[in-house]
C-alpha cells in the first residue's frame, strides 16, 4: 500500500512556519491575558481588612513585567499587548530554534 | 453461424476463442475494416459468459454482472445491446444456519443473526486480531483473520473459499488477498477520511458499481450472441464447432492453424493470430513442439473448474437475492443463482424459479463425473436441508459442466507464466487475451479491454496487453484511477491537445499539503526549542524580578519553588529554576510532539483501514 508519495508522507518530518507560529502564540497569549483580566473584574473583587477594594491581587503581579498593565479593562487591552508581544516571541523563537535543530540533524543524517 | 474461408486477403487475423474476448477482438478489428476469423471450440458463442437455454429456461455460467469503469467497455455494452441492457439492483447475501447475512456486515442484522452471545465472542475476537495480529502474515487465513477477527474468518470466509478453490485457506498466499488493497493510495485514503462528508462522484460512482449493475435481458449469452452477428454483418467470420488442433510456427510467426471442423479438418492462414484458448492447450497444440521448459511451465498452470445443476421450481418467489453464498459445511453448494431476480425474462413462466446451484470442482472428481440424475437430487436435497425449499417443489433440471472456469494461482503458477511469456514473446504474431488466454483471473470488462488493445496492436498501436490491470488500478481504484487508466492506455497513441483545468481540479487537494498537514513533528527539536525558549523567559522574568526587588512579587514568585526545588528569587536560585524550566519545557515541548504524532498517525491508520475495508466491500465476489 505504499508509493513514492505515500513513503514521503509516512516519513516526512514537519517545518515549522516560525512567522505564523509567533503569530498564534501572541494572539493566544494576548487572549489569554485579555480574558482573564476581565474575567476577574466581572467576578469582582473583596475589600481587605485594612478597607482596600482589592481585585485580583496575584494577576496584578504581571505589572512587575508588563509597565502599565492593571486588573482593570484598560489594563486588560495593554495585558493584551503585552502578551502578544512576548507570545509572538515565543512563538517565533520555538519555530526558530525547532527549524535550526531538524536541519543540522538532516545535515548530519545525509 | 456460416462463414466463407474465401476471399480473404494478405492482412487477416485468426481469434481463437468466441467468448468476451475473441468477439471483442473480432468487432473492433471489423469496425476499422479488417478481415476476422472466430473459430471457436463449442456450438455456441459466448465461452465462461454465455448463456444456456433449457426448455425456455435461460441460465448462465456463473452470474455475470455487467459492470466497470472503463468506459469504452460501457460503451461497447450499450452499442450492442441498446435496450436489452437492462440495469439491475443488486441483492446478494450470504446464507448459513438457516439466515441471511448482508456482506458488507451490517451491526443489527448480524447481531440478531448470530444471536448475542456469539456476535460478543466475534467482538471479542476481532478485538484480540487487532491488538494482536498473526505476524507473519503469510496465509490467506492469517490475513482475514487479522482484519475481521478468527471467529468471523471461520464462519463468513473460511467454508466459502475452500469450496471454491478447493485448497485449504491455511494454504492460499496472502498476497491472493493483499493484492485487492496493494494499490490503494494512504494519500487518497486521508483525503477521502478528512473529506467524507462531501459526497464525491467518486464515492457515488463506487456505491453505484456494488449496488446495481447492467445485465442482458436474456442473459449475458445475448451479448455475445448480438456481437457475433454485428462481427458476420461487418463481413467477419464467427466459425462454430471449430476445435483447433494445430498451431503451426515457422521463422518465429505463426503461419496457420488447423482446425478440425466439424469433423473436416482445415488449415487456416492469417497475418495476426489472437488466442484466447487457454494457455496449457495453447503451448501443447503449438508445431514444432515448444521447449521442454515451456511443456512443463505450461503442464503446471492448473484450473478450478465448476458445474452448475439447474433447478426449476415451482414457487413464485424463492428469495429476493440475485444470488446468495452458501456458507454452510454440511452443503457442497457453494452459491445459489436465482435468474429471474437477474432478469424476468429469463424465466418463461413467472409462477416459476430457475435456481442455478453452483458446484466448485476439479475435472475428473467425484463431483464432476457424478451422472446428472445423481447431481440434481444432490441439489434438490442440499436445499431441503438448507431450508430454502421443498424437494418436492422441484420440476425439472438440467446440469452443466464448464471445464477450466477459473485459472488457479497456485505457488507455481508465477513462475511457470513467465517462462512461458519469455517464450510467446518471441512470436511476433501472436496475441493472448482473455481470461484463461491469459491465465488472469479477471472480469469480463479486463478481457473486452485486452482484447480491444490486441486488436489496436493489430492496427498499428503498442501496448503492453500483461499489463492492464496489473496493479489493480484500473478496476479497483478510484475514479482517478479509472480515468487515468482510460486515458494512460489510450492516451499514448493519441495527439496531445491542451485542456482546461475542470472543477474537479480545482478541487482536488495537492498531494504536498496532505503530506505537510501530517509530517511528523521531530520531537527532540521541538523539545529542545520549547525548552530554551522557557528558560530563557524564566531567567528575564527573574532578572527583572531581582532587579526591582519588589518582596510581594518575590515572594509569590519563589512559590514556584514547590516545584523547582531549591529556586529562590536569588542569583543562584534563578540559575536553578533556569535548568528547571528548561527541563519543563523539554518534557513538555517531547510530549506535546508526541501526542501530536500519535494522532496523526491514528488518523492515518484509520484512513488505511477504512480504505482497506472499502476495497474489501466485493471480496466474496472475487473469491
Amino acid at each position: 500500500m505504499e508509493n513514492y508519495n505515500d513513503k514521503k508522507l509516512l516519513t516526512a518530518v514537519a517545518m515549522l512556519n516560525a512567522k505564523m507560529l509567533g503569530f498564534t502564540l501572541g494572539i493566544l497569549l494576548g487572549l489569554t491575558v485579555f480574558i482573564a483580566t476581565n474575567w476577574l473584574i466581572l467576578k469582582g473583587g473583596h475589600i481587605t481588612p485594612d478597607g482596600k477594594y482589592v481585585v485580583g491581587p496575584h494577576l496584578q503581579l504581571l505589572s512587575q513585567f508588563f509597565i502599565g498593565y492593571r486588573v482593570s479593562f484598560l489594563g486588560s487591552i495593554i495585558g493584551f499587548a503585552y502578551g502578544f508581544i512576548v507570545g509572538t516571541i515565543a512563538g517565533a523563537l520555538i519555530g526558530w530554534i525547532y527549524n535550526r535543530i531538524v536541519e543540522i540533524k538532516d545535515k548530519l543524517t545525509a | 453461424m456460416q462463414g466463407s474461408l474465401r476471399g480473404h486477403d494478405d492482412r487477416r487475423v485468426v481469434i481463437i476463442g468466441g467468448g468476451p474476448a475473441g468477439l471483442t477482438a473480432a468487432y473492433e478489428l471489423c469496425k476499422a475494416g479488417w478481415k476476422a476469423l472466430v473459430l471457436e471450440k463449442d456450438n455456441t458463442v459466448g465461452g465462461l459468459a454465455r448463456t444456456v437455454n433449457y426448455k425456455g429456461y435461460h441460465f448462465d455460467i456463473g452470474g455475470h454482472r455487467f459492470f466497470t469503469k472503463v468506459k469504452l467497455i460501457e460503451e461497447l455494452w450499450h452499442e450492442i445491446l441498446g435496450e436489452d441492457l437492462l440495469r439491475c439492483r443488486r441483492l446478494s447475501r450470504i446464507y448459513y444456519n438457516k439466515r441471511f447475512f448482508f456482506y458488507p456486515f451490517r451491526t443489527s442484522n448480524a447481531l440478531f443473526g448470530l444471536g448475542i452471545l456469539n456476535s460478543m465472542l466475534i467482538l471479542l475476537s476481532y478485538l484480540k486480531a487487532q491488538l494482536f495480529p498473526e505476524k507473519p502474515e503469510e496465509t490467506f487465513e492469517q490475513w482475514v483473520s487479522n482484519r475481521f477477527g478468527k471467529r468471523l474468518y471461520r464462519i463468513f470466509f473460511k467454508t466459502y473459499t475452500e469450496k471454491v478453490w478447493g485448497i485449504p485457506c491455511s494454504e492460499i498466499r496472502a498476497e491472493w488477498a493483499a493484492q485487492r488493497i496493494k494499490g490503494l493510495s494512504l494519500l487518497t485514503a486521508i483525503k477521502n477520511t478528512l473529506f467524507a462528508h462531501k459526497k464525491s462522484r467518486n464515492a457515488d460512482v463506487i456505491k453505484t458499481l456494488i449496488d446495481s449493475f447492467y445485465y442482458p435481458k436474456l442473459g449475458p449469452g445475448m451479448m455475445w450472441e448480438k456481437m457475433a452477428k454485428r462481427v458476420e454483418e461487418m463481413g467477419g467470420t464467427v466459425f462454430l464447432g471449430a476445435d483447433v488442433q494445430r498451431i503451426m510456427l515457422k521463422d518465429s510467426r505463426v503461419s496457420s492453424v488447423e482446425v478440425n471442423l466439424n469433423g473436416m479438418i482445415k488449415t487456416i492462414g492469417g497475418t495476426h493470430f489472437i488466442s484466447s484458448m487457454p494457455i496449457r492447450e495453447l503451448i501443447h497444440k503449438l508445431e514444432p513442439s515448444p521447449p521442454e521448459e515451456v511443456t512443463i511451465a505450461a503442464s503446471n498452470l492448473k484450473y478450478r473448474d465448476f458445474l452448475t445443476v439447474v433447478l426449476i421450481v415451482n414457487r413464485k418467489e424463492v428469495f429476493p437475492d440475485n444470488w446468495i453464498y452458501i456458507h454452510d459445511p454440511e452443503v457442497k453448494v457453494g452459491r445459489v443463482q436465482n435468474f429471474k431476480n437477474w432478469s424476468p425474462y429469463m424465466v418463461p413462466d413467472q409462477n416459476k424459479t430457475c435456481l442455478g446451484l453452483e458446484y466448485f470442482c476439479f475435472e475428473g472428481d467425484s463431483l464432476w463425473t457424478m451422472p446428472d440424475e445423481e447431481l440434481i437430487r444432490l441439489g434438490q436435497k442440499e436445499l431441503e436441508m438448507l431450508g430454502l425449499i421443498d424437494a418436492s417443489e422441484v420440476e425439472d433440471g438440467t446440469v452443466f459442466r464448464m471445464p477450466k472456469a477459473y485459472p488457479v494461482y497456485d505457488s507455481t503458477y508465477k513462475e511457470s507464466l513467465s517462462t512461458i511469456r519469455r517464450f510467446l514473446s518471441s512470436i511476433e504474431n501472436l496475441q493472448l487475451v482473455g481470461r484463461n488466454g491469459m491465465h488472469k483471473y479477471n472480469n469480463q470488462d479486463h478481457s473486452m479491454l485486452t482484447a480491444i488493445l490486441a486488436a489496436r496492436n493489430i492496427m498499428g498501436a503498442n501496448y503492453d496487453l500483461w499489463q492492464v490491470n496489473e496493479e489493480k488500478e484500473y478496476l479497483e481504484e478510484t475514479v482517478e484511477g479509472r480515468e487515468q487508466t482510460d486515458i494512460k492506455l489510450l492516451a499514448s497513441t493519441q495527439p496531445k491537445v491542451p485542456t482546461r483545468i475542470t472543477e474537479k481540479d480545482k478541487a482536488t487537494i495537492p498531494d504536498e499539503i496532505i503530506v505537510k498537514a501530517f509530517a511528523k513533528l521531530d520531537k527532540l527539536a521541538f523539545a529542545v526549542a520549547l525548552g530554551m525558549v522557557a528558560s530563557l523567559f524564566f531567567c528575564i522574568l527573574n532578572l527583572i524580578l531581582l532587579i526591582k526587588g519588589d518582596k510581594e512579587a518575590i515572594r509569590m514568585f519563589q512559590l514556584i519553588n514547590q516545584y523547582f526545588i531549591g529556586y529562590s528569587v536569588t542569583p543562584e536560585g534563578v540559575a536553578i529554576g533556569t535548568i528547571h524550566s528548561f527541563l519543563w519545557g523539554f518534557m513538555w515541548g517531547w510530549l506535546f510532539a508526541y501526542v501530536r504524532n500519535l494522532i496523526l498517525a491514528f488518523l492515518i491508520y484509520k484512513a488505511r483501514r477504512r480504505a482497506e475495508s472499502m476495497s474489501l466491500k466485493d471480496l466474496l465476489d472475487q473469491i
